[in-house]
């Protein structure tokens, strides 16, 4: 008898794909199933919470002039 | 699949409605015709082959008529008429509903004694009109409208119905009369074509309507009607219900319809009204009304500056061009005739969020641009285009499907047959034989799981 799990499939970069990888290291929660480098299978319930992490992430990594004008400082 | 917004759209209000609803709407051999004309073409021989068959049609005949490859669009038509109520299905065969077999019957072959396809008027029009008249009535009706929108008017004001109903859609806010405002959803809806304009706003007139307490399947049978009159004929009032009198005043008010007064006892539908249903398109598209209505509150057409350093320098001080790009510029200051800004990240983001693709942040910068640019090769600085079409990628980074994830098979065999299964029924998104896994969408799950119900443990 095969097995379904329901779950969120999800196609990405594989640099998108290890952060994700990274975000479920900490709580273990997240990825249901590695399926290779560009995909995965992940809970649904914390889909939002992915991408929210995900976007934090990547804004980090970005310039904004305005920010900069604001704290000319830093 | 191509199919277009507004069709996707009336389907999909259509399969919302209930089962006694849709019978209701099948009395009329007009509603029934319009409905079929918006099925998808293999639908459309699966209704012909059982419109004249008294008995069902077995289920295996229809699997001997569709090529393996196909399966997919014959899983999507039987499961459109399904959701319509179109079809009854027994365990191995299917036949047509009989209101609409018979509705559908008498729009083909005639007979029909209710009068849904309209009456023309017999007398003749002391003040008769012709298409080219209907088609600038339609035109300036319609931009009317639009032009209020976005608050280029010539001052006229739509009547109040049309405020109501712009209001309702979210396309405007405020209270009338006090002048409204456009909203983001209001931008989008001006750079949608014609068609999916007129039903969007039909769609909101239909909800509308319910609370009016006016009966959702006349409103319907009028609309479908209204698709398969011939432009250029007057018709009659007589033939109408009270409630579709009323409807007729709301759609005289868009252009829809043409009445030379309101009590006059004829109507003519413009080209608006008569395409409704059909792939035709619509004489002018909303985007270049809108350019053009741009264009003329302006007086001449460029006012933005681009620089590589994405700082927007915008020479207007027409509230309204400010308000569209505050919509993807991050704006700075403000001067008596100029604004500046810079395109972010944030920014951007802001306007994907809401919608707005990069292609049209582009498009708007191109067509706006100040005539000092026009100078240069390209036009726009590509190292903006390009970062803007990223920052749009970047949203897109991560495709999710819900569904479900299929592993631990007896053997390959077992594997084969589900996964050929599923694939057949476009429901498949993901496989990999050699790990014995599989990932199909949530709405696939159900019909994967009979299927090994019945094939599988079915032989044993």
């Amino acid at each position: 008898m095969p097995r379904a799990v329901k779950g969120v499939f999800v196609e990405c970069d594989p640099s998108i794909k290890s952060l994700v990888l990274n975000i479920d290291a900490k709580s273990h929660n997240v990825v249901i199933a590695d399926l290779d480098d560009e995909h995965l299978v992940i809970d649904e319930r914390q889909v939002d919470n992915v991408k929210r992490q995900l976007d934090a992430q990547l804004a980090e990594n970005t310039f904004n002039p305005a920010e900069l004008e604001n704290n000319p400082e830093k | 699949m191509a199919v277009p917004q507004f069709r996707t759209s009336i389907n999909e209000y259509l399969e919302g409605l209930p089962e006694t609803v849709l019978m209701r709407l099948y009395s009329s051999p007009a509603t029934c015709l319009a409905i079929f004309r918006l099925q998808p073409p293999m639908a459309h021989l699966f209704i012909m082959t059982m419109l004249f068959n008294e008995k069902p049609l077995p289920i295996s005949w229809i699997d001997s008529w569709v090529q393996d490859s196909s399966r997919l669009k014959q899983h999507e038509a039987l499961e459109k008429l399904r959701s319509m109520h179109i079809i009854h299905e027994t365990m191995d065969s299917i036949s047509l509903q009989k209101t609409f077999r018979n509705s559908l019957r008498k729009a083909i072959t005639g007979g029909d004694s209710n009068n849904s396809f309209g009456v023309p008027c017999d007398t003749e029009d002391k003040h008769k009109v012709d298409i080219k008249f209907l088609d600038e009535h339609a035109n300036a009706q319609w931009e009317l409208i639009l032009h209020y929108m976005v608050g280029t008017g010539s001052g006229r004001v739509p009547n109040n119905g049309v405020l109501q109903l712009l209001k309702r859609s979210g396309l405007m806010e405020g209270h009338p009369p006090a002048p409204m405002r456009i909203t983001n959803a209001g931008f989008q809806f001006l750079l949608q074509d014609v068609k999916a304009q007129i039903w969007t706003l039909l769609l909101q007139y239909l909800n509308m309507s319910e609370d009016l307490q006016m009966d959702a399947v006349e409103v319907l049978h009028f609309l479908f009607m209204l698709g398969s009159l011939e432009l250029g004929q007057d018709y009659s009032l007589s033939a109408l219900s009270p409630t579709q009198k009323i409807m007729l005043d709301d759609l005289r008010d868009y252009g829809l319809v043409y009445q030379r007064k309101s009590s006059s006892r004829r109507f003519y539908p413009t080209r608006l009204a008569t395409t409704l249903t059909s792939d035709a398109p619509v004489v002018l598209t909303a985007s270049a009304s809108m350019d053009s209505a741009m264009a003329r509150a302006d007086g001449e057409s460029g006012f933005v500056i681009l620089e590589t350093n994405f700082k927007v320098y915008a020479f207007t001080d027409s509230p309204l061009q400010i308000a569209v790009l505050n919509l993807f510029v991050h704006l700075k200051s403000r001067f008596a005739n100029m604004v500046t800004g810079q395109i972010t990240r944030e920014s951007v983001r802001k306007a994907l969020v809401n919608g707005i693709t990069a292609d049209q942040i582009v498009t708007y910068l191109t067509v706006h641009a100040h005539p000092q640019m026009r100078k240069a090769v390209p036009l726009l600085p590509p190292t903006v285009v390009d970062q803007i079409k990223l920052w749009q990628l970047e949203l897109e980074r991560m495709k999710t499907v819900e569904g479900y994830l299929f592993s631990d098979f007896k053997n390959g065999h077992e594997y084969d047959v589900l996964a050929n299964y599923a694939r057949e029924l476009g429901v498949l998104v993901w496989e990999n034989r050699s790990k014995g896994l599989f990932f199909v969408t949530k709405e696939g799950n159900q019909q994967i799981v009979d299927y090994y119900k019945r094939k599988i443990q079915g032989l044993k």
